[in-house]
């Protein structure tokens, strides 16, 4: 075991007493004991349930509901038809941009249900079986509309569409620029795109066709990087679509007082739900109190809540009553959202020594039929910057297809890309006789690495890069050049060895903090961040405790309820938390840091940088007067002001304001926006290294070793660290050994409903010795030096299985993920791929 | 008990997807009670079949003479047809409605594959009857409708002329032919399709050929089961006037192939049922003639 | 009427103390009654409002349906013992360990401490046509909607179909197949014994059910002989995951090696055809050969005969072909093992 990984699993030997160092969050007896409440744990009195009729055809226009008989039951209270939604309403980000409603987006109810499942009515009743009877006599006619699940069926000549109005996403028309006003971010639109006969020529051989794209970008010359190529591939792989699967479904209770609404669910961000909330239901923010202290699991399917929960919301007002909404696993498996999948076909030049000289890639995102999904040009970016191609043209489109609707899921469109880019890179380094491990080191990043497209004549570029150092303290950690080298076949075992790069994107900036200092001595600090299981919700506070110099022990975070004055805080969704939340836990650190002095400067005299804070005193450096944080309070309500939050600065957030004077008058206030600079686009990294043993009569395979070596800057908290490493590998494993979506495309519906039947990997199928480490370099561009995890190891967790395979079976087995056992088998026995390389859901 | 049974497709229709299988039952009652009315009626109140009709004593002694010793009535191919059609058809009822009543066993390779004799020995026979046979014997015409127009006025009591004796087939015959031709053509027909949705040597099994929707599929299967169940008292019906004395000549010549000169004179009308020699002197109105080989 | 699932309806619900109580119970309620052990398939079908039955018949009560007890060297498994009771026994552990294996590879601990042994060999197919509800065969519909040119059937049957292509998912079947097992069965007109492998039907005999069960009819305890205790015995399963899955394919067997040569053999698959399958052609075949690795390839090759691939269930061919090989021939670890 090497230093590097023993220092960031027992803390560091840093100058932090709380950075760096294992703990104990105070969420998590409640969590382990059973008593933390989760949305559907909450009862008020009076409550009602309602349940949903789902859309039981994946496209179809509701004639006519005929609910009199449904409503003439006994105990059946309410129904709410799509009709009575508010319309959809703009939104204002926090730069004062106007973002557009999409009218195409998914509203919750529909009378043109786009898929099977698609919520198209709600009744209320005073339990769940009259509320399922009553579904059950209401009588809806349905015409049905064409439908598709395969998006490369609806490119297809004749190809039905998803939509009645097209088939694909495209960029929406700019408004003319209203004069004073940032322009507006206007929604995509759909339009109708349909590929020649002659682009799917290939489609037989397995090679995904190429017709016209709705999107493209190119950097340098590929046509002079393909001429330079000593090796050109030209590969399909094909990814799956993979549903959310919390392990808390999408439960709303909500319930009206005095004209505001109280809401229960789930959610990735408590502050930042509060404004998606009211525009939902066409309210002001100030009318909605939002509580959820614990969610359970996100991954993107919850950013800012779901939008389903307003149904519960309207229902109680029509009701006159609270309305709980408890989704069951099944209607989860349709709302509950999905991972897009991204066929991709890769051209890819090679110099000898492996180095990509040209980068040709075509991907096409099965979007669902709503709102669209950023997977595909996420995807462009993410390769474009793991791998560094000197040249690189991007072509994607984006085809609705009548399955439920997507959102961003762990390292959305970054561990598709991965996972299509990294058995090419695979396959090129045993064509070249380039060692796997080298060929990737080559290519990384490293630096202010630039990636992506030209904007304005230039490419983005990072903050940092580690993942050579990665690269290098991993393979010597799971002696891959020892591993390398060991016998790969026994009687019917095969064994295999594979590593893969992996980043993404791991921190915003721009947010709030707040915290008071009370008479008491201790700090209460504010979380508006979302409780769904990282402990990024407590881990960040611990910057404020370490810089202000309160032991751990006497800080109160207080989380989980609008109610409770929290501060803006980014939403915990593309692993910004850990690095935007504690650039605003520092910077209220040093917010609290300056008011302590001018209050040490006012009462004891002197400059304000004459004294230092620590040890709970502010003080004059170097020894001599000071007083406790306890009397500094004290002082700060005397002297009100900025000092106890009745003077704020104006850079705050608005939500934050209203927070801070609700709180204002109880102590020393620290509220502070995260304004510090940062050059380059934050991203995490990863190498990731996997063993596998495939029972070449079975086509079994087991995971027998595995290692995440991550690049995530200044560790904060290893634990949790290691959990958000590992569990997210596990997540991207699930997209190697079994996680899928299957449809049949005869009726558009999915055969694969159940939890069991999509397969998200058990306890057992995770690798039997799974391990992590960190290399602990922080982030020149933010003050901690710490950047978030939860997305980059996803593509690595899948991409290094898949290689592995690919290293103990060859590249005759497998063209897309999962790969399960009767693929191998079946392609064994042939000598050749024999699953079906392009239809979808299969 | 509805007369359908109805399912939630997949895509929350309802449709139909079968016969509800108790009608067999009803089928089978049915059977039961019209030849146990048939029976009585016969025994108790049929009056002895008239002796002579006009057009009998119209025939000509030439023609009489004519008549050999043993009419020819069946040829081999039309009996051979016919045991076969009845083997298949029985094979095909038993198949079907055994494991709806309780007997288990694997039926339905036996089934499709006696409907694959029964569809080629109906195309035979269509084939046989249209070319080879008297086409138009089997068809009820214009005497047969005013001889029963005739019986039916005189069982009322009312005055009729007395009704000619029958051609080849008497009119309940026919009737008789009609109904099993529409409902084996539909069991045909239906079964063909159906047979794309079971594995068989001949069909790439697809259960969505022609595009066919739930409900057509649906509409289907119901009426073959109509046509199956209807079948069943048909052919109760049948097997019970083949074994009743007084009909025991025709199934005899169902089996031999030929009846007895008296049974012939007795019960037919050589001018309407022309046979030997007699047959070749005139044709009859349809262009075809009573060539049967023997 | 719209369809709605996962929201269990309400049902009238017996708990009886005895076996004759609730086979009074089936046979008042017949048709609409619903025999419940572990619950862990009933659960799935009441959730789902596709079965409907008006009153539910709770075994769990009955205490004379559970437990193990020695009988004439053999044992006697109670229907409603649990998997986990089965996979924990001793005497089990000690002369059928195979049962143990194969009980214990079902699904997942907190599934085998509530499911049956009566339960796991009697549960219905996880065809998930089927299971959603589509008016399939199986459902009493005209469709088998897995054999279709779209169907996904990578889990389905390459043997023994008939119409219907479902498979049986159970993982105890085979073993109680392999042991020789007789199952009891009480009816209305009295008891039955039939063997294990008497106990499970196809579709081509009746497409809606799984065993030779009729309402009103209960499966009261499986015995096992002693003629195979101590046997040399084999138990496979291949799945997805390695817990809480249906087996892809499943094979046991049970053999008796005198001086070199297979004396006495059972042999059963599972999950290649809607019952369990004993391959009584290659018990024939080896029985007098080595159980070497030549005897299983010709094993593993005569137990394919026949079999039929649908659109992607061809690997099944292979695997039940090495399935079977390694049954008899054994597995050959990994020099690094």
């Amino acid at each position: 075991m090497s230093d590097a990984k023993n220092a960031t699993k027992n803390g560091p030997a840093t100058k932090y007493k709380l950075i760096g160092k294992n703990y104990v969050t105070p969420d998590l007896y409640a969590k382990v004991t059973g008593r933390s409440k989760y949305a559907e744990d909450y009862r008020a009195d009076g409550m009602l349930f309602c349940k949903l009729l789902l859309s039981p055809m994946p496209h179809a226009r509701v004639r006519k509901i005929d609910a009199s008989a449904a409503l003439a039951m006994p105990g059946v209270k309410g129904i709410l038809t799509a009709d009575e939604l508010p319309p959809p309403a703009d939104s204002i980000n926090d730069n004062g941009t106007v973002i557009l409603a999409n009218k195409r987006g998914d509203r919750g109810l529909t009378m043109e249900p786009l898929y099977q499942g698609d919520p198209i009515l709600a009744v209320a009743a005073v339990d769940e079986v009259t509320a399922a009877d009553a579904i059950e006599k209401i009588k809806l006619d349905l015409e049905p509309l064409p439908f598709v699940v395969d998006p490369l069926v609806s490119l297809r000549p004749n190809g039905p569409n998803a939509r009645l109005d097209g088939n694909v996403w495209v960029r929406g028309q700019q408004p003319p620029p209203q004069p004073g006003r940032p322009p507006a971010v206007v929604p995509p639109e759909v339009t109708t795109l349909k590929w020649t006969d002659a682009d799917f020529a290939e489609y037989n051989e397995g090679k995904l066709p190429m017709g016209k794209a709705t999107d493209e970008w190119t950097v340098g010359d590929l046509d002079a990087g393909f001429k330079n190529a000593a090796l050109v591939l030209d590969e399909t792989f094909v990814t799956p679509n993979s549903s959310h699967q919390t392990l808390e479904t999408r439960t709303a209770m909500a319930y009206w007082q005095n004209g505001k609404v109280f809401v229960h669910t789930g959610t990735q961000s408590t502050s930042q739900t509060v404004p998606a909330i009211a525009r939902w239901l066409g309210i002001s923010p100030d009318d909605v109190v939002f509580i959820s202290e614990y969610t359970g699991g996100g991954f993107g399917s919850k950013i800012t809540g779901a939008i389903t929960l307003i149904i519960p919301a309207l229902l109680a007002k029509k009701c006159n009553a609270p309305v709980m909404m408890r989704i069951s696993r099944e209607e989860e498996n349709f709302i509950g959202r999905g991972r897009p999948s991204l066929h991709g076909r890769m051209k890819v030049g090679f110099s000898k020594e492996g180095r990509i000289t040209a980068l040709d890639m075509f991907v096409v995102c099965d979007n669902g039929p709503y709102d669209q999904v950023g997977d595909a040009a996420s995807c462009g970016r993410i390769v474009s910057l793991l791998y560094q191609p000197e040249a690189m043209r991007f072509r994607y489109t984006t085809v609705l297809t009548n399955t439920p609707p997507r959102s961003p899921q762990s390292s959305p469109g970054g561990m598709q890309g991965i996972a299509l880019m990294e058995p090419v890179i695979a396959k090129a380094a045993r064509k070249l006789g380039v060692d796997q491990v080298t060929i990737r080191h080559l290519n990384a990043p490293e630096g202010k690495a630039k990636f992506g497209p030209l904007i304005n004549g230039k490419q983005q570029y990072v903050t940092s890069a580690f993942i050579k150092e990665a690269l290098e303290r991993g393979s010597e950690m799971f002696k891959w050049d020892e591993r390398k080298n060991q016998p790969k076949r026994s009687g019917t075992t095969a064994r295999g060895v594979g590593v893969s790069s992996s980043c993404y994107v791991g921190g915003s900036i721009g947010f709030d903090a707040l915290c008071i200092i009370k008479p008491d001595g201790k700090l209460y600090i504010q979380s508006g961040i979302g409780n769904l299981g990282t402990e990024s919700l407590i881990d960040v506070h611990r910057v404020a405790a370490e810089f202000i110099g309160v032991p751990w022990e006497k800080c109160e975070i207080t989380w989980g309820s609008s109610a409770k004055n929290l501060p803006w805080a980014c939403p915990s969704g593309g692993s910004q938390t850990t690095h935007a939340m504690t650039r605003a836990a520092h910077a209220v650190a040093m917010d609290a840091i300056k008011k302590l002095q001018m209050i040490a400067a006012h009462d004891l005299g002197g400059k304000p940088d004459d004294y230092e804070v620590a040890n709970e005193r502010v003080f004059r450096k170097g020894g001599g007067a000071g007083m406790s944080l306890a009397q500094a309070a004290k002082r700060a309500i005397q002297l009100g002001g900025i000092y106890d939050g009745h003077e704020l600065p104006k850079d705050i957030n608005k939500f934050t304001a209203a927070s801070a004077t609700a709180l204002a008058g109880q102590g020393l206030l620290a509220v502070a926006k995260d304004t510090y600079p940062r050059d380059g686009v934050t991203h995490s990294y990863v190498a990731t290294f996997a063993e596998v043993e495939v029972d070449l009569e079975t086509g079994q395979y087991k995971i027998t070793d595995f290692l995440a070596y991550a690049d995530v800057g200044t560790v904060i908290h290893p634990r949790a660290l290691g959990g958000q490493i590992l569990g997210r590998s596990t997540l991207g494993i699930g997209h190697a050994i079994g996680q899928k979506w299957v449809y049949d495309q005869h009726y558009g519906l999915p055969v694969a409903k159940r939890f069991h039947h999509t397969k998200p990997p058990t306890i057992l199928d995770i690798p039997q010795k799974m391990d992590w480490a960190a290399v602990g370099i922080p982030d020149p561009e933010t003050p901690i030096g710490a950047r978030g995890i939860g997305e980059p190891p996803v593509g690595g967790g899948c991409a290094a299985i898949l290689n592995a395979l690919s290293d103990a079976l060859g590249d005759e087995i497998f063209r897309r993920a999962p790969v399960t056992a009767d693929v191998i088998l079946a392609s064994l026995e042939a000598g050749r791929p024999m699953q079906e390389p392009l239809t979808a859901h299969i | 008990m509805g007369l359908i049974q109805w399912a939630t497709s997949p895509w929350g229709r309802e449709v139909p997807i079968h016969i509800a299988f108790g009608l067999v039952w009803v089928a089978i009652v049915c059977g039961a009670l019209f030849l146990i009315a048939h029976a009585i009626y016969v025994a108790y109140w049929a009056k002895s079949p008239e002796a002579a009709s006009g057009a009998t004593v119209g025939a000509s002694r030439q023609l009489v003479a004519g008549i050999p010793e043993r009419v020819p009535r069946h040829s081999f191919g039309a009996r051979l047809f016919h045991g076969v059609m009845a083997l298949a058809m029985l094979a095909l009822l038993f198949t079907a409605f055994l494991p709806k009543m309780g007997v288990r066993f694997a039926w339905v390779t036996w089934h499709w594959i006696a409907g694959i004799v029964l569809t080629v020995s109906v195309i035979y026979h269509l084939f046989h009857a249209t070319f080879w046979l008297d086409f138009w014997s089997i068809w009820p015409d214009r005497e047969d409708m005013e001889d029963a127009s005739r019986r039916v006025r005189r069982a009322l009591g009312m005055a009729a002329p007395a009704p000619r004796k029958f051609a080849k087939y008497p009119l309940e015959n026919k009737l008789y032919h009609l109904a099993i031709l529409c409902a084996g053509l539909a069991v045909i027909g239906t079964g063909l399709l159906m047979m794309n949705r079971v594995q068989t040597p001949f069909f790439t099994r697809n259960p969505y050929i022609f595009g066919f929707s739930d409900m057509t599929w649906g509409w289907t299967y119901v009426l073959h089961g109509f046509a199956g169940v209807v079948l069943v008292a048909l052919i109760i019906a049948h097997i019970y006037f083949a074994v009743r004395p007084e009909k025991l000549f025709i199934t005899h010549s169902m089996i031999y192939g030929w009846m007895d000169r008296e049974k012939y004179l007795e019960h037919y009308d050589p001018h309407r049922w022309r046979v030997g020699e007699a047959a070749s002197e005139s044709g009859s109105p349809g262009g075809s003639k009573s060539r049967v080989p023997v | 009427m719209a369809v709605i699932h996962d929201v269990m309806p309400a049902f009238e619900l017996f708990q009886p103390p005895t076996i004759d109580d609730a086979l009074r119970l089936l046979g008042q309620y017949r048709a609409d009654a619903w025999a419940m052990a572990g619950g862990l398939d009933t659960f799935d079908w009441l959730k789902d409002r596709i079965k409907r039955p008006k009153v539910v018949v709770d075994l769990s009560q009955i205490n004379e349906l559970r437990g193990i007890r020695e009988q004439n060297g053999g044992v006697e498994i109670g229907a409603t013992t649990t998997l986990t009771e089965v996979v924990r026994h001793p005497l089990i552990r000690e002369k059928f360990s195979i049962l143990s294996t194969g009980a214990e590879a079902a699904a997942s601990p907190q599934i085998r401490n509530q499911g049956t042994i009566g339960g796991n060999v009697s549960q219905d197919t996880r065809c998930w046509y089927y299971r959603a509800g589509w008016p399939c065969y199986r459902a009493g519909g005209n469709t088998c909607f897995a054999d279709t040119p779209t169907a996904i059937n990578r889990e389905h049957a390459i043997l023994g179909a008939d119409r219907c292509v479902a498979v049986n998912p159970s993982d105890s079947a085979p073993c109680l197949i392999a042991l020789d097992a007789k199952f009891v069965i009480r009816t209305p007109k009295g008891e039955r014994v039939v063997n294990a492998e008497d106990y499970f039907i196809g579709p081509g005999i009746d497409i809606t059910r799984m065993n030779i069960l009729q309402p009103g009819d209960l499966l009261t305890a499986i015995r096992i002989p002693a003629d195979w205790a101590g046997a040399q015995f084999y138990f496979e399963k291949v799945r997805d995951r390695n817990v809480w899955d249906f087996p892809l394919m499943n094979v046991a067997s049970a053999m008796f090696v005198t001086s070199g040569k297979i004396d006495r053999i059972r042999i059963a698959v599972n999950a290649a055809a809607a019952h369990p399958l004993r391959l009584a052609a290659v018990e024939d075949a080896v029985r007098g050969k080595e159980p070497n690795a030549a005897t299983g390839e010709m094993a593993g090759k005569l137990a394919i005969q026949g079999a039929r691939p649908l659109r992607f269930n061809a690997y099944k061919i292979p695997l039940m072909r090495n399935l079977v090989k390694r049954a008899i021939g054994g597995v050959e670890k990994p020099a690094w093992a």
